[in-house]
């Protein structure tokens, strides 16, 4: 073969090229694996079936060795690549990287809302401990009632729909115990604590889930509100889908107090504009007040003020880490700004190409980075104190996500390259109680220790 | 219907057409009556706001009502057109003024107005005033970070600058040239000297054609070369902005953000200007990026001695790369100085609370943030007074009636603000 031949070869294999011939045989496999994700999603299942227990009983979500893959014409993209992390009940948790290190990705799996048949979660358990109805025999929500003071069962006429009580045939009013209700006018059911298996469960089964117990702030607050209802209209949505039995007066007093919440200064007249008399720091606000209609107890923060002017950030920081001392739940902060994370979180993760590479909490993760790209990460961003003259800057981009090696990921990039990084995929290493890096840096240390 | 028809087609025709012309009639002279009044009460307004002859005048007068502490008489509409006349009669004397020899780049009460609302004539009776009554020096080699909200004007006053837009008034002087009235044929051969990297580079470059052509095409069209040479040249520039020979062929849609933008930078450079507005170029990029490109124009600016207007809302990376800065709040400039006296000190209580807002990279360090409370107002219907002071923590009451001045405190250093002493002592 002629050099200019072989050249020719090397920059289509750079390029990815592929076939038709190839590329036909990559969609029937694809279309095989896709079509059974896919059945199994849309199965009938009884609710035994993705019940699960928690490793940990403190924790809210547990996320175990994660895959999410997405089935393209070129090839599978290995978005998220054994992801394992942990959210404590109360606790905010960060998560960083580069634009296309799957950290969306990992969001959007919790909430089953990836875009199939292409996007599905290949295999791992997402277990999550959820706040739900309790069940009896028949699998109906058991009420609770309405009694007075002495214990006696409190009963109420039935009317029908002009307002008449309803008779029986001899004449006596039809009685109906009387359930008892919240402020808002919603019917309470008695309530047990469940742990679901989320990479397990039937997409019908996730109403359950989506919008009550894990609420989503999406980024771009524009494109997530519908343009033509009212703020009021879609903020009542909420609380009809979710509090069966409240009425129209009573989701807009939940909308409107929600609204107060969040710091609105009038929330009547927010009710009932449109999203688009509102400015970008209204709308995230509005947002974040739809996600909290449901009272869920995990938030889960997707790039929440990325496309918001600093001072309203700093506007909607303080409201976020307000909010969630207030209402006792967690949240998931996904953001490619080391300095929000610094504020806001408890414990960070920070993944590079579809993995985690390291997770610690917040002050073992800036003060002592150990994984090469975390180092890098921090000091390629100038600071306000900083007086630097050149910025640390990493070389080279994020590699292809179609077919990637197994070795680090980050083996081209890093300026600390040992022999055994041309080895295999390195494992996490323990390195403190709460501190895991996956860095071949590390385990050789250790195992130094260990002689 | 049928009933006027009939009266129509009948022999009152005549009678109809009367009665349709005197309803035509009586309409104009309304309308004309309407103007007429309308004319004689903004000659009215006039007589009001040319009561005072001075800016001395206006200056004692308003001196004597803070010292009253009683704005219940003062009328801000009028107050604000007084205002706008005295800062237009201040322009028209300093034009006459001779440009500074030491700037590169020298504006003087730029204003770049956007229509909203047009009589039938063509009169703007509404417009959006985007940049009103900036002015600023640039020195050759050095850089010029504008930082401010959106909305704030700083896209806007950077492609006025470029006479992308054609301002509404004030000068601009570029190496001595007042080029704000240039007619676009007079600009071409200021056009090599003057270049542009805009915030997203995914929408900036033209997917039809391949990184040799767009480098290419800015070189052949000025004549930087001579023809033959135009490969060699474009292929030196690729190497000096990190981009390898063999993406010569390739075209846009192959690279990352990061690639793209320095094909950009590269573009810009590639006719050998001696300003580059950076109009946000790092923002549409990853973190290690973006440190990657700062270092990127960096040592450019090194190399070639190149001055940067650099436009940013990321307060940390205008600080990294600029010698002066200047703070935009809807469409003027409230504080402007060097680098180091603004860090250290800064002034206006609108800079103060922007350095707060910053999120530090520290999870020990607990910051007392100044929270802004509300929203940008639209640069459409400004508050009165001070701009900031909807939002501003000392607010006072001469801040909702009085505008204050953009004076010099430290050498180099210009705050617009009523903390600090609007008369010389």
């Amino acid at each position: 073969m002629s050099t200019e031949a072989k050249d020719v070869k090397q920059a289509k294999k750079e390029r990815h090229y592929l076939t038709g011939k190839e590329i036909r045989a990559i969609v029937k496999q694809n279309n095989k694996i896709t079509r059974a994700l896919e059945k199994k999603k849309k199965r009938k299942a009884k609710e035994s079936e993705f019940l699960t227990e928690l490793r940990d009983p403190s924790n809210i979500l547990e996320v175990e060795d994660l895959h999410t893959y997405f089935f393209t014409d070129q090839g599978i993209v290995k978005a998220v690549n054994g992801v394992s992390f942990d959210i404590p009940q109360g606790a905010t948790v960060g998560v960083v990287g580069e634009s296309g290190c799957g950290k969306s990705v990992t969001s959007m799996s919790i909430m089953q809302l990836l875009q199939g048949p292409y996007g599905q979660i290949y295999s791992g358990s997402i277990r999550f401990k959820s706040y739900d109805f309790k069940l009896d025999e028949k699998g109906k929500p058991i009420p609770v009632w309405e009694e007075d003071a002495e214990g006696n069962p409190v009963y109420d006429e039935v009317k029908d729909r002009k307002g008449n009580v309803k008779r029986d045939k001899q004449g006596n009013p039809v009685l109906e115990r009387r359930q008892k209700r919240d402020e808002y006018g919603t019917k309470q059911f008695e309530m047990e604590e469940k742990t679901f298996d989320i990479a397990q469960m039937p997409i019908k089964e996730m109403h359950r889930l989506r919008g009550r117990q894990i609420a989503m702030i999406f980024q771009e607050p524009m494109t997530s509100l519908n343009p033509v209802f009212t703020i009021g209209n879609q903020l009542d949505e909420v609380t009809f889908l979710h509090f069966p039995g409240s009425s129209k007066a009573d989701a807009k007093r939940r909308s409107i107090d929600m609204l107060n919440l969040v710091g609105i200064a009038m929330p009547e007249r927010v009710y009932k504009s449109y999203p688009h008399e509102l400015s970008g720091g209204m709308r995230q606000r509005v947002m974040i007040s739809m996600a909290l209609a449901g009272n869920p107890r995990l938030i889960i923060a997707d790039e929440p003020t990325t496309a918001l002017d600093v001072t309203i950030q700093a506007q909607i920081l303080d409201l976020l880490r307000d909010l969630k001392s207030r209402i006792n739940g967690s949240i998931l902060l996904i953001t490619h700004d080391l300095g929000i994370i610094a504020e806001m979180a408890d414990y960070v993760v920070v993944m590079y190409a579809g993995r985690i590479i390291e997770r610690g909490t917040a002050s073992e993760i800036f003060h002592h980075p150990m994984h090469p790209y975390t180092i890098g990460l921090q000091k390629s961003k100038p600071t306000m104190d900083s007086e630097a003259d050149s910025l640390f800057n990493i070389p080279g981009n994020v590699p292809n996500p179609i077919d990637m090696p197994n070795y680090c990921y980050f083996r081209e990039r890093c300026s600390h390259c040992i022999k055994r990084c041309f080895g295999d995929y390195p494992p996490m290493v323990q390195v403190s109680d709460t501190h895991w890096v996956a860095c071949h840096l590390y385990d050789e240390k250790k195992e130094e220790e260990k002689q | 219907m049928r009933n006027i028809l009939a009266v129509v087609s009948g022999a009152d025709t005549i009678a109809a057409a009367v009665l349709l012309v005197l309803v035509a009639a009586l309409i104009v002279a309304a309308a004309v009556l309407f103007a007429l009044v309308l004319k004689k009460r903004r000659k009215e307004q006039d007589a009001i706001v040319n009561e005072v002859s001075s800016q001395e005048e206006l200056d004692a007068r308003n001196a004597k009502i803070v010292a009253s502490g009683d704005f219940s008489e003062f009328d801000d509409e009028i107050e604000a057109k007084r205002e706008r006349i005295f800062r237009d009669r201040q322009a028209a004397a300093d034009r006459e003024l001779p440009p500074d020899p030491d700037a590169l780049l020298e504006v003087r009460h730029l204003k770049m107005y956007f229509p909203l609302k047009k009589t039938i004539g063509g009169k703007v009776t509404v417009a959006l005033r985007a940049v009103d009554d900036v002015s600023f020096k640039l020195k050759a080699g050095e850089t010029l970070g504008i930082v401010g909200e959106s909305g704030c004007g700083k896209t806007t006053m950077g492609r006025a600058v470029l006479k992308l837009y054609h301002p509404t008034g004030g000068q601009i002087f570029f190496e001595g040239q007042d080029i704000a009235n240039y007619k676009p044929k007079q600009m071409r051969p200021l056009r090599t000297k003057m270049q542009i990297i805009f915030q997203d580079p995914y929408s900036s470059l033209p997917p039809r054609s391949t990184v040799g052509g767009i480098l290419s095409e800015p070189v052949k069209v000025h004549g930087i070369v001579p023809k033959g040479e135009v490969k060699d040249y474009v292929l030196n520039i690729m190497e000096q902005c990190g981009l390898r020979d063999y993406y010569y062929e390739r075209y846009p849609h192959e690279f990352s953000g990061g690639q793209r933008q320095r094909i950009c930078i590269a573009r810009a450079l590639s006719v050998k200007p001696q300003l580059v507005i950076c109009d946000e170029p790092v923002s549409a990029l990853d973190v290690s990026i973006q440190a990657q490109i700062i270092n990127l124009l960096r040592s450019l600016q090194q190399q070639l001695g190149l001055t940067y207007m650099f436009i940013s809302h990321d307060l940390s990376v205008v600080k990294h790369i600029s010698d002066k800065i200047g703070v935009m709040y809807l469409g003027s400039m409230v504080e402007f100085g060097d680098k180091k006296s603004i860090f250290s000190n800064p002034m206006h209580p609108y800079t103060q609370a922007l350095f707060s807002a910053v999120p530090n990279p520290n999870p020990d360090v607990k910051m007392d943030r100044i929270v802004l409370s509300g929203d940008i107002p639209s640069p459409a219907n400004p508050p009165t007074g001070c701009k900031f002071n909807t939002r501003c923590p000392h607010a006072m009451e001469i801040c909702k009636h009085i505008a204050p001045k953009y004076r010099e405190y430290e050498p180099g250093h210009f705050v617009a603000c009523h903390c600090y002493p609007q008369e010389d002592e």
